[in-house]
C-alpha cells in the first residue's frame, strides 16, 4: 500500500479502506479447534474406558480411564505456549474466548475437588453444564453456529441425565462432549483449513 | 479540498493502520505490515507519525529474544478516528 496524498484521497475512497480493513480484523480469528478435539477425544476415551471397565469387566477400577485428564493438561499448556509464540494481534473476541475458557477450567478444576470429597456419582451433569456454557458462549462469540448448537445440546442432556443411572450418566457424558466438542471441533477445524487454502 | 478532514488521518497508510487498530485489543507490526501490504519502511515512518500526534501507542519489546514492536491505539486516537468518520460522513451527505 501507498500514502496516497490527501487531495489524492477522496472520502469514497476513505471510507472503504476503513470497511475493508475492519473486515480483514473481523477474520482474525484463532483456530482453536485443537483445545475442542483435545478435549473432546481425551474425555471420549475416558468416558469408554471407564463404561468397559464397569459394565464388562466388572471391575471397581472404573476411574483409571481419567487418568488421560493430566496428559491433556500437559499438551493443553504445550498449545498454549505454541500459540502465544505465534500469536501477532489481539482482539477483543479472543481475549474474551480466554478468560470464559480460564473461569470454566478453573470450575473444573474447583469441582474436582468437591466430587473428590462426595463423591463423583452425579459429576457428569455439572461437567456437561460447563461444556455447554463455555461451547455456547464461544460458538457466539466466533459466531459459529456447530458450536452454539452443540453447546445448547448439552442442557437437555442434562435433564436426561437426572433420570439416567450411573453407567447411562457416563454415556450421556459421552453424547455431550461429541455434540459440544468433538462434531464442532472437527468442523472448526475444516473451516480454518479451508480458509486457509483461499487465502 | 477536504480541509475538514484530520490530515494526520487523511492519508491511505496511516489511516489503514488506524482501521486496523480500531477493532483490535493490540496487533503486532508484522500483522500491520502483512495486512496494509506496505513496505517496514514506509509504515515505520507513519506508524511514528500516529505515535506522535498521541494517536496510538507503541510497545518495544523483546519476546523469545526478538525484537517486537506493539501497537494499540489510544483513547485520543479513539476520538480521532471517531471525528474523522463523522467529517466522511458529512462530506459524502449521509443523514442519520
Amino acid at each position: 500500500m501507498d500514502n496516497k496524498k490527501p487531495d489524492d484521497f477522496s472520502p469514497q475512497e476513505s471510507l472503504r479502506l476503513i470497511s475493508s480493513m475492519i473486515e480483514t480484523t473481523r477474520n482474525s480469528v484463532k483456530d482453536s479447534s485443537h483445545y475442542f478435539l483435545l478435549w473432546g477425544w481425551a474425555v471420549m476415551i475416558a468416558c469408554a474406558i471407564q463404561y468397559y471397565l464397569t459394565v464388562f469387566a466388572g471391575s471397581d477400577k472404573n476411574y483409571y480411564g481419567w487418568y488421560i485428564i493430566p496428559v491433556a493438561l500437559v499438551f493443553h499448556v504445550y498449545f498454549i505456549v505454541r500459540d502465544r509464540k505465534r500469536e501477532k494481534v489481539k482482539t477483543y473476541i479472543n481475549e474474551a474466548g480466554a478468560h470464559l475458557w480460564t473461569a470454566i477450567g478453573l470450575s473444573f478444576f474447583a469441582t474436582s475437588f468437591l466430587f473428590g470429597k462426595t463423591g463423583w456419582e452425579h459429576s457428569s451433569p455439572i461437567y456437561m453444564m460447563l461444556y455447554g456454557i463455555g461451547t455456547y458462549v464461544s460458538g457466539s462469540l466466533i459466531k459459529f453456529r456447530p458450536l452454539i448448537i452443540g453447546g445448547l445440546l448439552c442442557f437437555p442432556l442434562i435433564v436426561l441425565s437426572s433420570f439416567a443411572g450411573d453407567n447411562m450418566q457416563i454415556v450421556l457424558l459421552a453424547v455431550a462432549i461429541l455434540v459440544s466438542y468433538i462434531i464442532p471441533g472437527h468442523l472448526l477445524r475444516a473451516k480454518f483449513k479451508n480458509q486457509q487454502e483461499h487465502v | 479540498m477536504f480541509k475538514d478532514l484530520d490530515p494526520i488521518l487523511h492519508s491511505q497508510l496511516r489511516l489503514a493502520v488506524i482501521s486496523l487498530l480500531i477493532s483490535v485489543k493490540e496487533a503486532e507490526f508484522t500483522y500491520l505490515r502483512e495486512k496494509t501490504q506496505a513496505t517496514s519502511g514506509n509504515l515505520s515512518v507513519q506508524i511514528n507519525k500516529l505515535k506522535e500526534a498521541g494517536y496510538i501507542e507503541v510497545i518495544k519489546q523483546f519476546k523469545d529474544n526478538y525484537p517486537q514492536t506493539i501497537c494499540r491505539i489510544t483513547p485520543a486516537g479513539v476520538k480521532a478516528f471517531a471525528d474523522y468518520v463523522k467529517c466522511l460522513e458529512s462530506y459524502l451527505g449521509v443523514k442519520k
